[in-house]
């Protein structure tokens, strides 16, 4: 059962009643319970305050207080003795709070004032660098010569760091339309680039590059798949003295590879009639089968995406088992639409003018 | 009907596990519909075999009619019998690129054709772009042994090839051919091996989730989040997070492709000063340290996060998934494992 009462905590804390050679200590609500007790233990009493419904619980306790129950810790355990511990190291703190806490509070304000100044000083410079950017991306755009005037080693420094946070600026945004991104890793001595690709306004894979700065440029870690040219593009892009010219390269291949392979989904998805004969895994190579309604021919339509760095193809070849097929108007038609839109859009086409099933 | 085709016949039936049986012989197109519905498939296979053997001495089953079809069930479905080991195509031509199935198929044929006299090469391209190559070798007065046969897996524009149970001898027939019909220069071993053709390839291919530096590397974290222990977690929370970061960087995340081994071959010199004979031996201290698990990248994965091995990961075990080998031999000559194969 909980007392009622406010200060109870339960009836942990003793209470001690008059000292003789052996004292009982009346457990209870903090409260001391009234009455010198004699050698031997009372009887157990009920509390008579009202709301409170501890029992009275006499427990022999020795004359020293502060002597820690050193010979009882053994018979009591080591449990009790340090609650006994943790009661006593209690005591001695309120003692010496009061002393304490002046000092403590006195040093909480020196160190809150300097740490004031530090957020002045921050906020000055904060303001003083969004001046120096307006200043600066104002140039930009109008094309001005800057002024090299003699600049304090202050605004030097400051001017670097406009400049730095300009460029931050511009790579994130740079990353937000979907190109790629890079963070410095390993404190400066690397650099990691994501590239992302889209196609049609829709976000494919991302692929990511580690490279190592120090000692020459050089790629660590990547997960760009295999059949694409990695080492060949690094080589002639020269990514050691021009590491954008590769990544554009890098990104254009990687974007045009990842429109065809959804180009292909989509084909496969959405045009169950028409039959994907052969494809690879670079997607430079589709094979198609085609059949006319009506006459129920077959046309195999052939795909080469020579150049890699784009998502239509550079060669369209038909083949029929009627021989003029290919040379009719239609199909000379049909075959400009197909180097001329990808593949999914121009089938829609082709489909709508009765050309295949 | 002769023995090897019975052999053939029985060797293939005991390969195929008793519950595909019925969807195997089903995609057979030699047996009619009414000897399908013949086959008890409650019968023991043993009995399966028999009543198969016996359809086929009616109609006179030839190796060839044996062979193609089921091939692609043999191995294509069960891809994970024996060993398969990954080879690397070196200096591709100019024209490598533009290689298609059709060139690839006429050219592979007619150059092992050349090179040995009876052979039979079945090749067939699988729906995710794989060109299976299944070669039956035979000599100038034997033919073709249908029961040890070789099995070449390449994807067309990637310089890799899988190759399972090939000979020594076989071995330098099948790279020249490899090598003219794909128009590279050389192939050499990749150093890569396990059972699952699938693991070896995921890792070659790099089809599995890596883990790269982000500038968010840490998800948001819960806001109600149950903690068993806060001081364990005050003090534990954060080198944890970083082990298991750098464990996953090392290797990847989620399910990693399935390695069983990894092999060092040591050939350096001893270095313990309180062992003198050995020290000062002039040659290389030779040592193989293996290590075997059903999962070995998971394994080290699970030990650099959990703390058993230093993080960051030693680039000796980081380079099992990084190069994909699992076979290094290790020389004085600099930091780190350098391969002279």
């Amino acid at each position: 059962m909980v007392c009622e009462r406010k200060q109870c905590a339960s009836g942990d804390r003793t209470g001690t009643t008059a000292l003789s050679r052996v004292t009982f200590t009346g457990q209870h609500c903090g409260y001391p319970v009234g009455g010198v007790v004699t050698q031997q233990p009372p009887k157990s009493k009920t509390c008579k305050r009202s709301g409170c419904l501890h029992r009275i619980k006499y427990v022999q306790k020795n004359k020293e207080k502060d002597s820690g129950n050193m010979e009882g810790a053994p018979a009591k355990g080591v449990l009790s003795h340090l609650s006994l511990l943790e009661v006593k190291a209690r005591s001695r703190k309120t003692q010496l709070q009061q002393q304490s806490r002046v000092m403590e509070l006195k040093a909480k304000v020196e160190a809150l004032k300097t740490q004031r100044e530090q957020l002045k000083a921050q906020i000055q410079t904060h303001q003083d660098l969004q001046k120096l950017r307006l200043a600066m991306d104002k140039q930009c755009a109008d094309e001005e010569e800057e002024n090299m005037e003699e600049e304090s080693e202050n605004s030097k420094l400051l001017r670097l760091m406009a400049r730095h946070t300009q460029l931050k600026d511009l790579l994130h945004a740079h990353h937000l339309i979907g190109g790629y991104d890079i963070i410095k890793t390993r404190k400066g001595k690397g650099a990691c680039v994501s590239i992302a690709t889209a196609y049609e306004d829709v976000f494919l894979d991302t692929f990511n590059l580690e490279i190592d700065l120090k000692p020459t440029v050089k790629i660590s870690r990547h997960n760009i798949p295999p059949f694409i040219p990695l080492n060949n593009l690094a080589e002639q892009n020269n990514m050691q003295t021009d590491l954008r010219v590769f990544l554009d390269t890098l990104s254009k291949h990687l974007n045009a590879f990842a429109g065809r392979k959804q180009q292909l989904k989509l084909v496969k998805e959405k045009h169950k009639s028409v039959e994907v004969m052969e494809s690879n895994v670079l997607c430079s190579l589709l094979v198609l089968l085609f059949t006319v309604p009506r006459e129920k021919t077959a046309v195999l339509c052939t795909l080469d995406y020579t150049d890699h760095t784009r998502c239509l193809p550079t060669r369209v070849h038909l083949e029929s088992e009627d021989k003029q097929l290919p040379d009719s108007p239609q199909w000379k038609k049909n075959c400009t639409l197909l180097m001329e839109t990808p593949v999914h859009k121009a089938l829609i086409t082709m489909k709508k003018m009765g050309s295949i099933a | 009907m002769d023995n090897t085709v019975k052999r053939l016949l029985e060797r293939l039936v005991r390969r195929i596990p008793s519950r595909m049986l019925k969807t195997t012989l089903d995609k057979w197109s030699r047996l009619t519909a009414t000897q399908r519905q013949s086959i008890d498939y409650t019968e023991s296979k043993w009995a399966l075999t028999e009543k198969l053997l016996a359809i086929c001495e009616v109609f006179g089953c030839s190796l060839t009619v044996l062979v193609s079809p089921w091939f692609h069930t043999d191995v294509i479905e069960n891809p994970n019998l024996g060993m398969w080991h990954a080879f690397q195509l070196m200096d591709p031509q100019d024209d490598a690129h533009s290689v298609e199935l059709t060139q690839f198929k006429e050219q592979f044929k007619s150059h092992l054709s050349e090179l040995i006299r009876h052979v039979s090469i079945k090749i067939k391209k699988h729906t995710d772009e794989a060109v299976w190559i299944r070669i039956a070798w035979g000599d100038t007065f034997s033919r073709p042994n249908h029961l040890k046969p070789t099995y070449v897996v390449h994807y067309l524009q990637t310089p890799y090839v899988f190759l399972s149970s090939l000979t020594s001898k076989q071995k330098p027939l099948l790279s020249q051919a490899l090598v003219l019909s794909t128009r590279y220069q050389a192939i050499k071993d990749a150093n890569l091996s396990g059972r699952k053709l699938t693991a070896i390839r995921d890792l070659l291919m790099k089809q599995y989730l890596q883990v790269f530096p982000t500038k968010f590397p840490s998800p948001l974290a819960e806001r109600n989040r149950v903690v068993s222990n806060l001081h364990i977690e005050k003090e534990q929370a954060g080198s944890a997070a970083n082990r298991h970061q750098m464990a996953c960087e090392a290797f990847g995340d989620g399910l990693l492709p399935q390695l069983q081994s990894a092999v060092y071959k040591l050939e350096t010199k001893f270095r313990d000063h309180t062992n003198k004979t050995m020290t000062e031996r002039d040659e290389p201290f030779r040592c193989v340290v293996k290590f075997a698990s059903t999962n070995l990248l998971e394994s080290l994965r699970h030990s650099a996060s959990s703390g058993v091995a230093s993080t960051p990961v030693t680039p000796l075990l980081s380079s099992v998934p990084l190069k994909g080998k699992n076979y290094f031999v290790i020389t004085d000559n600099g930091p780190g494992p350098s391969s002279q194969k």
